[in-house]
């Protein structure tokens, strides 16, 4: 199976030198002892190459994730390394060009999910999945973000806290709509509340069903929750697009919100990046340790399961397989608790090949599903996740990601599947054993 | 001053020195950049992060069984090549001999029969891997100049190591000399180039180990 | 064997002055056959050889001793003992030798032209110890002349020039580092005349009348190697021929004089020895008659007869050892590296865009 090969991206508007220099200050900004580490270590082995999907079903040795961070090593080596000066003087490092740039943009953002298996395999325990992120923030400030869909997706969540544009009084209307269609009681901008859950931006648009789940489950525990339209979205699109200041804005409204009713847990939705973020970067944006929990869906409903304040009704044995999302498993630690959910939910587990913490990526994360002319190299990856789901032969295949759902559903629409995708948070809604709180 | 005294001699002080200055001057340079303190609450305690740390040093050796399928070949011949190094390297006499009298050091040596041995299935996997970095797409793409040279420099000492060693081909003193400056070249170019992996490897592995094991994430 | 006081006839030949001392043709042939095995001659070679040694005439041989410590000459008579080898060198004309010689002065100084005149272009040439050349060769003078004037006087006229001993060859000792009087060996000085070098400190006996035995059987000097070396003796190491190698190969070495290891006999190559580097025959046919070598008595070789074995560090550093760098060097070493490092990443950080919000991980 032979790829397009990568696109050129269209002139972009900043001129060369000022785009070239923009970059090299984000690149050199986002650069630090580990990071630093992470690129003296390379010694060209090529494993890398072997783990990523896009290589895998490509050949094309482009994909190779090392080889997608080039610019970035070269800034590097130019500026900041221990020998920079060597480099500079013998013209080893020379200046990355804007040619350079706009040719890379295609492997930055076309080409990789930040999915994290590359840095699985590297020897070297180069952490390359988070150099690409990195690589993303020079890009961006470059002018050089795919201009489709996604950039467009990261300005306006920037301007309103929403990917699409949404005010939060539009929030407002949308959640007591969902609340009277799903039969559900919605507490929203509560002056003070235990937990808050946030929501991805898919969701609002494809999987509104999910936020009555949230709503129904928080419920049934009988907790004190409230949705907060200040602190909402969780989606941080501007994550993917390298956006650093859109991805702070967004992360820190959310913070705010939490603090402003005294949360004591904040739960992040059913979507990879915005668990990452929240859990694992948002107390730096902070400056300071957040002084409330950040908890995933998944290991919400796991704890709850677990401790008897989540009561379900167990299914008869029904055959479904589980994708793991590569942010919550591999990268975020959070592989165990699906599995627990699975089981209490009666659910004949059938593994995939590879599953767990080293599963394929479906192709649609880190902002690939937002690039429209990547679709043609996202379906050639999302091959591998077919075949996979294919070969447990179960009925079902459940996911905690929306982006992965979504993938998922597309990729098994065009294969004729006769599984369907289902989201575990929504199952866990549809099987809980009612108590007069629901 | 024959080259063999100059080898032994000043040769040996000056090349070790500049060992020493880049290899310090490398981590440095690395590890004093500005350091961003880590805010977000940890899964687990110091003791496991640094246990994490310490562990992936030790398992990153061996690959995951989901990888083994596409990289079995590569890694086996990176084995084979390593593996037979340090053979040569801590098991020979003579090299344990000048660590000896350099720092005092002392443990048993093998065989010199052994040792050839090492050394013949290093010089074989180091041509195969050679060959393979010129026909593979991807390491044809990755590859510079510093992964030739520094595949010169370890092949080097290693060919000059088993004709002295093996004492058929050649005059001892002639080759004695070729290969205590031929180890001198790469104790030269070590700290510049991909050789200094063999200590970065440790720093690296260690970093993501500990970085990691707060996220509970998978290694 | 009759000791015979009448006055060397100088035109007997070597074959009646054996029969002189009872010796007869079968002897000689012996003698001549082991001659040939130690030369490393084809075994065929020998009848020729005891045909030309019964029929050789006496030959002059002028011995020049300058920076020398006198061993060589010592190690040459010490090992004389009653056989063949002696005669032979009661049979060649030692006509100057100034510690052997009664004469003294300016009698010995006319002996000594004398001999050159009468012999001119026939005379072998031994010297040992090396030749001081600084400062106009004032560091050695016979008779007030600098012996670097007669070395090259006495050179010019002879048939031959062997230079015993690490000193003569190669300059040895007195070449050593800081070499104040500009010693150096006969082959830095002569040229045009036939130069044999007889290296080792001192050289072994066996290798000096091999050499005339040659010379006489044959009128020439034997196979040489590119340092001017008899290939016979010095075509080989000490190391290939060392009884010790099995633990060489096993890696059984000796860590210590006198310890388990140096005790059971195990190799000297971590306590210095030279062996794999030093050309000789004292592995092969040993010293004191076959009795031994420094080797077998327990200590490394030291490479004496090899130019600036002096200079070449310590005798007990082994070959893999070298000079190691200490210490104090390495940690300045390290902290020069450090301070350059550390340099580097602060100028690094000063160009990284220090937006507080903004440091990296």
């Amino acid at each position: 199976m032979s790829a397009p090969a990568p696109p050129t991206p269209p002139a972009a508007t900043i001129p060369d030198a000022e785009q070239v220099a923009k970059a090299m200050r984000r690149f050199i900004a986002d650069i630090g002892p580990a990071a630093a580490l992470a690129m003296e270590s390379c010694v060209h082995c090529g494993r890398c190459a072997e783990a990523c999907q896009f290589y895998v079903q490509t050949n094309d040795p482009r994909y190779t994730p090392i080889h997608k961070i080039a610019p970035l090593k070269q800034a590097y080596e130019r500026e900041l390394g221990p020998f920079a000066f060597v480099y500079r003087l013998f013209g080893l490092a020379p200046q990355v060009t804007a040619k350079e740039l706009e040719s890379w943009q295609a492997l930055i953002y076309d080409s990789c999910n930040m999915c994290g298996r590359c840095s699985l395999i590297c020897p070297m325990a180069i952490d390359i999945a988070d150099l690409v992120e990195r690589a993303r923030h020079g890009l961006f400030e470059a002018g050089l973000v795919p201009a489709d869909y996604l950039g467009a997706l990261a300005e306006k969540e920037q301007a309103t806290g929403s990917p699409y544009g949404l005010t939060q009084a539009q929030f407002r209307d949308m959640l007591h709509d969902i609340g009277l269609k799903h039969g559900v009681v919605m507490h929203v901008d509560e002056a003070k509340a235990d937990i808050i859950p946030t929501v991805s931006s898919i969701d609002l648009k494809m999987f509104p069903a999910s936020m009555a789940a949230i709503a129904r489950i928080l419920n049934h525990m009988g907790v004190s929750w409230t949705f907060r339209t200040d602190g909402f979205d969780a989606d941080n699109a501007a994550l993917t697009a390298g956006d650093r200041a859109g991805q702070r804005k967004i992360t820190l409204g959310i913070i705010r919100a939490a603090l402003a009713c005294g949360a004591r847990t904040v739960v992040m939705p059913e979507c990879g990046h915005a668990f990452t973020e929240m859990r694992w970067e948002a107390a730096n944006s902070f400056g300071q340790a957040l002084p409330f929990r950040v908890v995933q869906i998944t290991e919400l409903l796991a704890e709850g399961l677990s401790d008897g304040r989540i009561r379900v009704n167990p299914g008869v044995g029904e055959r479904a397989t589980y994708h793991d999302a590569c942010q919550l498993s591999r990268r975020g630690g959070a592989s165990a608790a699906p599995r627990l959910i699975l089981r209490a939910l009666g659910v004949d587990l059938r593994e995939m090949g590879d599953a767990g913490d080293a599963n394929w990526c479906c192709g649609g994360g880190g902002g690939v599903a937002l690039v429209k002319r990547a679709q043609p190299l996202r379906d050639l990856a999302f091959q591998i996740k077919r075949r996979q789901v294919e070969a447990t032969g179960a009925g079902t295949v459940y996911t905690s990601c929306s982006g992965c759902r979504q993938t998922l559903e597309h990729g098994g629409k065009t294969a004729n599947w006769t599984s369907t995708v289902a989201s575990l948070l929504e199952r866990v809604a549809d099987t809980l054993a009612h108590n007069q709180k629901d | 001053m024959t080259l063999l005294e100059f080898a032994r001699g000043p040769a040996l002080q000056a090349s070790a020195l500049i060992m020493i200055a880049g290899m310090a001057w490398r981590m440095a340079g690395i590890l004093l950049l500005r350091r961003r303190p880590q805010y977000a609450a940890s899964r687990h305690s110091l003791a496991r992060r640094m246990g994490g740390g310490a562990s992936l040093i030790l398992s990153r050796f061996i690959p995951r069984r989901t990888f083994w399928p596409r990289i079995a070949v590569g890694v086996m011949l990176s084995a084979v090549f390593h593996l037979g190094l340090a053979l040569v390297f801590f098991g020979g006499a003579p090299h344990i001999l000048l660590v000896h009298q350099a720092t005092g050091l002392i443990w048993p040596n093998l065989p010199k029969g052994l040792i050839v041995m090492a050394s013949g299935l290093t010089l074989a996997a180091m041509i195969a891997l050679i060959v393979r970095r010129r026909l593979h797409p991807v390491l044809r793409l990755l590859s510079t100049a510093d992964d030739y040279v520094s595949w010169l420099l370890v092949f080097l000492p290693v060919l000059t190591g088993i004709l002295l060693s093996g004492e058929a081909i050649g005059d001892y003193g002639s080759l004695l000399t070729l290969h205590i400056l031929s180890v001198e070249a790469l104790m030269i170019w070590l700290p510049f180039g991909k050789l200094m992996h063999s200590v970065l490897v440790f720093a690296g592995r260690w970093t993501m180990g500990v970085t990691f094991a707060r996220k509970g994430a998978a290694t | 064997m009759p000791e015979d006081h009448r006055m060397p006839d100088h035109t007997e030949t070597l074959g009646a002055a054996l029969v002189r001392h009872g010796i007869g043709r079968r002897d000689l042939l012996r003698f001549a056959l082991a001659m040939t095995a130690s030369l490393a001659l084809p075994p065929g070679i020998a009848p020729v050889m005891a045909e030309n040694l019964a029929r050789a005439k006496r030959r002059s041989v002028i011995w020049l001793s300058i920076q020398d410590c006198t061993g060589c000459l010592e190690a040459l008579l010490q090992s004389s003992s009653p056989t063949l080898e002696s005669i032979i060198f009661d049979f060649i004309s030692l006509d100057y030798q100034e510690t052997l010689m009664a004469a003294a002065g300016s009698t010995a100084d006319r002996m000594l032209w004398d001999a050159v005149a009468a012999n001119k272009g026939e005379y072998l040439l031994a010297i040992d110890g090396s030749i001081p050349v600084k400062d106009g060769g004032v560091y050695a003078l016979t008779g007030g002349r600098s012996t670097v004037g007669i070395v090259e006087a006495l050179a010019a006229d002879a048939k031959a020039v062997l230079a015993i001993g690490t000193c003569a060859a190669y300059g040895g000792i007195p070449k050593a580092y800081p070499n104040p009087t500009g010693a150096v060996g006969v082959e830095d000085l002569i040229s045009g005349t036939p130069i044999v070098n007889i290296p080792g400190c001192p050289p072994m006996p066996d290798v000096l009348s091999g050499i005339l035995v040659y010379f006489i059987s044959f009128g020439r000097l034997p196979a040489l190697d590119e340092r001017k070396r008899p290939l016979a003796y010095y075509g080989t190491t000490i190391h290939d021929r060392c009884y010790r190698r099995s633990f060489y190969d096993r890696g059984q070495f000796a860590q210590s004089f006198d310890d388990d290891g140096a005790r059971q006999g195990w190799c000297l190559f971590e306590l210095g020895c030279k062996g794999p580097i030093t050309h000789n025959a004292c592995a092969s046919l040993k010293w004191g008659g076959g009795t031994s070598f420094p080797i077998e008595s327990g200590h490394g070789c030291l490479g004496c007869a090899e130019p600036n074995f002096w200079d070449a560090g310590s005798f007990y550093t082994s070959l893999a050892g070298g000079s190691p760098t200490g210490w104090q060097n390495a940690s300045m070493a390290a902290a020069v590296g450090l301070a350059g490092g550390a340099a580097a990443a602060l100028l690094a950080r000063d160009k990284a865009d220090p937006d507080p919000e903004e440091t990296p991980p």
